[in-house]
């Protein structure tokens, strides 16, 4: 052997050696204690919650936060570390949705704003103090004032206390407070109802008070107002049979697949409809009150065949149609979202209020008094306003605080351009974003969940804003830059002192307490008569477009249930979150239409080029099937806004581009789409018919002895008819349970990391169903059997346990596993700081190598059991409830003891609805999924 | 002679090398089991002489899954006056002036801990005494760890007094 051998070999062995017996577990080092306890009793393994309010998007839901004690970079502190809804809440009764739950991710969010940064000479940021900060507003605000221009305060929708101090801010400062920004401004809504009845406002719906339901393009159940609200009045109101709903939607949405009747109509023909059923309807039974005669006059007729021809909704449909609303006592129109965000988008809002006002109302399934709370925001013809007046340098000061309209609103407004002609600018806000970064004084705000406040979401409720942690960073809210801004010199209030005051003048001590502990406050509201203005709608209808031109290659910016208007677009989660329906997760795609596919001869992934008016754009295509020909769609936020129009009657935006021109590029695009196929090719995971109910599989013997379940089996109730796809039990999920985000690169490969994900599957007749998918826990699981080292075993309350450190990463159990939800951590995925503060501290977090999958919240099931020890009892029904049951709006998953046969879940799982997914296979899950009654029901 | 010192050497040295990292984890070993403490706090001090219970340090023994080690506030209680002399106690002091939280190194580790849930409410209720796992704390002047904490250790006596030998109860 010669020398180099022998030192080579030498080499090896020795670090063979040594990287063999390598590894030191860090985490167990250091104990750290409190330096001084907090006030709270808290200690590791009880948890202390508050009550505040969600503002991910405008509806503000009530929120319940979840904080835990953990020790974090060697010291030892309270996290919120778990967001829900707050139980018993008015507009979410405990549910939240997927955006709510991404929440904790916008708290800790790494491009959070630490400190005041001001611009210098060369246009980079330099940290600035706040004392500095609000000298320079100050100054600025004089300047401004003495050379005669004017300063503005920009904001988007703001309600509650917050709202009437922006108000005396801008009274003390003078500063004009501008129309509030929101891009969803429902102006076409409100005008109508300005015009219909002299009430500028967007209604109350009660869905759940009504028996029949016709949505027009409203996509209640993504981001039309206030969707967890809807779609919990809808679950309440499903179990009734005598409800019926048809949604008329010009495209493809996740509310229309969950319709009794989606009916597919003509871009921009829904006021032709409405104009054709209130012609049917007038002086019929169905007509609780008469139009009068001068409006009937005036309206276009259509007859039925007409109709269907403008429509393209086929005749018979329409007399469905027509015969449920006439049949209906309690019938609800809700009509928005895109029916009313193209050139007769007025029209068909004006048309929806009159056919409302007729069919009648009472104050019942909608009323005025309750209306959503958007007095004080906007149309964009406010917005145009306002960069005119940039345009001609007329504007000093300008403050812009949490918005982000260089985003959001169209190329053709050119807003980040003309910002700079303001003589300053300040941007207010938790994160940076596109516009903050234009400001020259950027400012930074404290998280909802870091301060005091309280929100008016609709009249007659004030929803309390509490923090549940101090500011992680050198942030301040609103309210108390304001005020130190207004009273300089003077010893300043703080915000939450100028709040106490407020709330107890209005309330009293007593109310100001319970306000506190509730989270919310009920105030009373007088009733609001609703009076038809006829002269007003005469005139508008004497005006009215009646373009009846059908436009081709559509091309829809539409609302996203995952991003709402683009915002929640900075939120790894939501990115790792499917879309619903297309299952696509990183990146950005348009939808087309399958006969679109065939004739340009493309296929998921192939990037198509849309071209209109001098403006392109290349994206990735998603072929769906039940997306009309001559539509594409595309996310908003996907694209850096489009060169829509805005209508000019009311301020309303478009979100249509007709005729455009679209060709192949020839490229393929590397989009991760979860769905392997929407097929379910008979394998029963939707069932195929009535007869195919339980003891399918009575004639296999069981192969194993039958598991003794002492005390408790776990199991679940999944309601398929009350499931929307909405994916917040997957958000949910996540947090809980502290699952890696792997990213887009794992996604291409296949490998996505959610223990529980929504499929979308098509049915017999062809609509969409989803079915959330889980570990089973199954009583015969094919994972358990071929584990080498017995790391998935089944524990006597039937629950199917992963044991992570004794997993030697063989995979075979995920191999087979026949509904393919065993999840492997192929790498070390953990969150990015400051992320990782939002860990649950009462579970593991998984390393590399290991298989994990849904433990049906076992961390949840052993904090029960523990209490139920302490009192010397068993677990009660709904004292145990995982993530995702807490979190569903409609409520659709029942969790509980299926030995407790006076359980939910033991009556659900005993239903005639119920049945197990891929039965055939003998595994005898303890999962059941209820099959839609659609199947024996009429609709 | 050439030929064969080669895979004589070679051997030598791998079971050399072997045996050195066995010394070394022998060592390696003692040193995990009495860590060197950023204070040098003696129980025996603190429990015989003084006579504190266990839970008034370690408060939430009864209540909660983790013991709890106290806040630096609970030493200052009595430590802004007592023995302020001694180097050890100014250590402390210093730590509470710059409200900076002690480091303490953990002595009784469980082998795989952010996998394990172990409960000292459940095990203190159930009737165990906190010298039944830790040893005889109150004689030790540098905390020792007695027991070694591995699954069959616990395993023992939970077979011994009919506990829950379900792995879910254990590992989270």
């Amino acid at each position: 052997m010669d020398r180099r051998d022998f030192l080579k070999l030498l080499g090896i062995t020795s670090s063979a050696t040594l990287i063999s017996s390598c590894g030191v577990d860090k985490a167990n080092e250091k104990i750290i204690p409190y330096v001084v306890p907090p006030e709270e009793e808290i200690y590791p393994g009880k948890a202390l919650y508050f009550s505040t309010t969600c503002t991910e998007c405008p509806a503000q839901c009530g929120l319940q936060v979840t904080v835990k004690e953990k020790v974090y970079h060697d010291n030892r502190s309270l996290f919120p570390t778990k967001l829900e809804g707050l139980a018993g809440h008015p507009i979410n009764d405990g549910a939240l949705c997927a955006r709510g739950q991404a929440g904790l991710f916008r708290l800790y969010h790494p491009q959070r704003i630490k400190r005041p940064l001001l611009k210098d000479e060369n246009g980079n940021f330099r940290i600035a103090t706040w004392n500095e900060a609000v000298e320079r507003i100050q100054k600025e605000l004089q300047t401004a004032t003495s050379a005669g221009l004017t300063n503005v305060f920009f904001a988007s929708r703001t309600t509650g206390s917050l709202a009437d101090l922006i108000d005396e801010f801008c009274q003390k400062m003078k500063v004009k407070r501008t129309k509030e920004f929101e891009i969803f401004s429902h102006s076409n809504i409100r005008e109508a109802n300005r015009i219909v009845f002299n009430q500028p406002l967007i209604p109350a719906y009660y869905i759940d008070r009504s028996d029949f339901l016709l949505t027009l393009g409203a996509d209640i159940f993504e981001t039309f107002i206030s969707p967890v609200q809807f779609a919990t009045q809808f679950a309440r109101v499903r179990e009734n049979s005598h409800f019926t709903w048809f949604h008329i939607e010009p495209h493809l949405s996740l509310t229309g697949v969950q319709a009794s009747q989606r009916l597919v109509l003509k871009a921009e023909s829904e006021w032709v409809l409405l104009a054709y059923v209130i012609g049917k309807l007038s002086h019929s039974q169905a007509a609780k009150r008469n139009l009068p005669s001068g409006i009937l006059q005036i309206l276009p007729r259509f007859e039925e065949e007409h109709t269907s021809q403008l429509t393209g909704i086929a005749t018979d449909h329409l007399q469905q149609m027509v015969d449920s609303l006439s049949r209906a006592v309690k019938p609800l129109l809700i009509a928005g979202g895109v029916s009313t965000a193209h050139s007769h988008g007025l029209e068909v809002a004006v048309l929806a209020s009159l056919l409302q006002w007729m069919v009648g109302n009472d104050n019942n399934q909608i009323d005025f008094a309750g209306a959503e709370n958007y007095q004080q925001v906007g149309s964009l013809l406010d917005v145009e306003e306002l960069v005119n007046q940039l345009a001609q340098k007329s504007l000093g000061v300008f403050f812009i605080s949490r918005a982000n309209p260089v985003a959001q609103l169209p190329v053709n407004f050119e807003f980040s351009q003309r910002l700079h002609n303001a003589q300053f600018t300040v941007g207010l806000s938790d994160v940076m974003n596109e516009t903050i970064r234009e400001c020259q004084l950027v400012l930074p705000l404290s998280h909802p969940l870091e301060s005091w406040g309280d929100a008016v979401p609709h009249y007659g409720l004030r929803n309390a804003i509490q923090p549940a942690i101090e500011p992680q960073f050198d942030s301040r809210s609103e309210g108390d830059i304001l005020l130190q801004i207004m009273n300089s010199g003077e010893s300043t209030q703080r915000y939450k002192d100028y709040l106490f005051e407020r709330w107890h003048k209005n309330f009293g001590e007593e109310g100001r307490k319970d306000f506190l502990t509730h989270g919310y406050r009920h105030e009373p509201l007088p009733k609001i008569q609703w009076s038809l203005n006829t002269a007003q709608t005469i005139s508008f209808l004497k005006e009215m477009k009646r373009d009846e031109t059908e436009a081709m290659n559509l091309l829809w910016l539409v609302p996203s249930i995952r991003t709402y208007d683009g915002r929640g677009r900075d939120l790894s989660l939501l990115q790792e979150i499917p879309d619903p329906i297309t299952t696509v997760t990183y990146g950005d795609w348009i939808s087309i239409s399958s006969q679109m596919a065939s004739a340009l001869k493309v296929s998921d992934r192939d990037e198509i080029q849309i071209a209109t008016h001098g403006f392109s754009l290349q994206l990735p295509v998603k072929v769906q099937k039940l997306l009309p020909d001559k539509t594409l769609l595309i996310q908003r936020g996907a694209v850096a806004t489009l060169p829509v129009e805005i209508d000019r009657r009311s301020g309303e935006l478009y979100w249509v581009i007709t005729n455009t021109s679209i060709s192949r590029t020839g490229k393929r695009i590397a989009l991760p789409i979860l769905a392997g196929s929407m097929e379910e090719e008979g394998r029963g995971l939707l069932p195929e018919d009535a007869e195919h109910g339980h003891g399918h599989n009575a004639e296999h013997k069981p192969w194993y002895p039958e598991h003794e379940h002492v005390n408790y089996r776990w199991g679940m109730a999944i309601d398929l008819e009350k499931c929307i796809g909405c994916n917040a039990c997957v958000a949910a999920c996540y947090v809980e349970n502290n699952i890696p985000l792997v990213g887009a690169e794992e996604h291409l490969r296949g490998r996505e990391m959610s223990w529980l994900r929504v499929q979308p599957y098509f049915d017999k007749e062809g609509q969409i169903e989803f079915v959330p998918m889980l570990c089973q826990h199954c009583d015969n699981a094919p994972c358990e059997t071929v584990c080498p080292v017995y790391a998935a075993y089944h524990n006597p309350e039937g629950l199917n346990v992963q044991v992570y450190n004794r997993c030697v990463g063989t995979r075979y159990c995920a191999n087979n596993c026949p509904y393919k939800v065993r999840r492997f951590n192929w790498f070390d995925h953990h969150l990015p700081e400051p992320l990782d503060k939002m860990y649950n501290p009462d579970l593991s977090i998984r390393g590399r190598g290991i298989m994990e999958k849904c433990t049906f919240c076992i961390q949840r099931i052993r904090s029960a059991k523990d209490i139920a020890k302490d009192e010397g009892r068993l677990v009660q029904d709904g004292e145990v409830i995982p993530a995702c049951a807490q979190t569903c709006p409609t409520k659709a998953i029942t969790f509980g003891n299926l030995e407790d046969k006076k359980s939910k879940v033991y009556q659900l799982a005993h239903s005639e609805r119920a049945y197990h997914a891929l039965e055939e296979l003998g595994t005898k899950p303890a999962v059941n999924y209820l099959r839609k009654r659609g199947n024996d029901h009429e609709a | 002679m050439k030929k064969r010192i080669a895979p004589v050497l070679i051997i030598l040295y791998v079971v050399s090398f072997m045996g050195f990292i066995v010394v070394i984890a022998y060592f390696w070993q003692q040193h995990r089991k009495t860590p060197e403490q950023p204070i040098n706090f003696s129980h025996q001090i603190h429990v015989t002489r003084v006579g504190l219970p266990c839970t008034h340090c370690h408060y939430s023994v009864e209540i909660s899954p983790a013991a709890g080690i106290p806040p630096v506030e609970t030493c200052m209680n009595c430590h802004q006056a007592v023995a302020t002399d001694k180097p050890e106690i100014q250590k402390l002091t210093r730590y509470w002036e710059e409200q900076k939280p002690v480091p303490w190194k953990r002595v009784y580790k469980l082998p795989v801990r952010r996998y394990i849930y172990f409960s000292h409410k459940r095990h203190v209720k159930a009737g165990l005494e906190c010298v039944n796992c830790h040893g005889h704390v109150e004689i030790m002047s540098v905390i020792k760890a007695v027991p070694k904490l591995e699954m069959g250790w616990c395993m023992s006596c939970h077979r011994q007094r009919n506990a829950s030998i379900d792995c879910a109860t254990c590992h989270k």
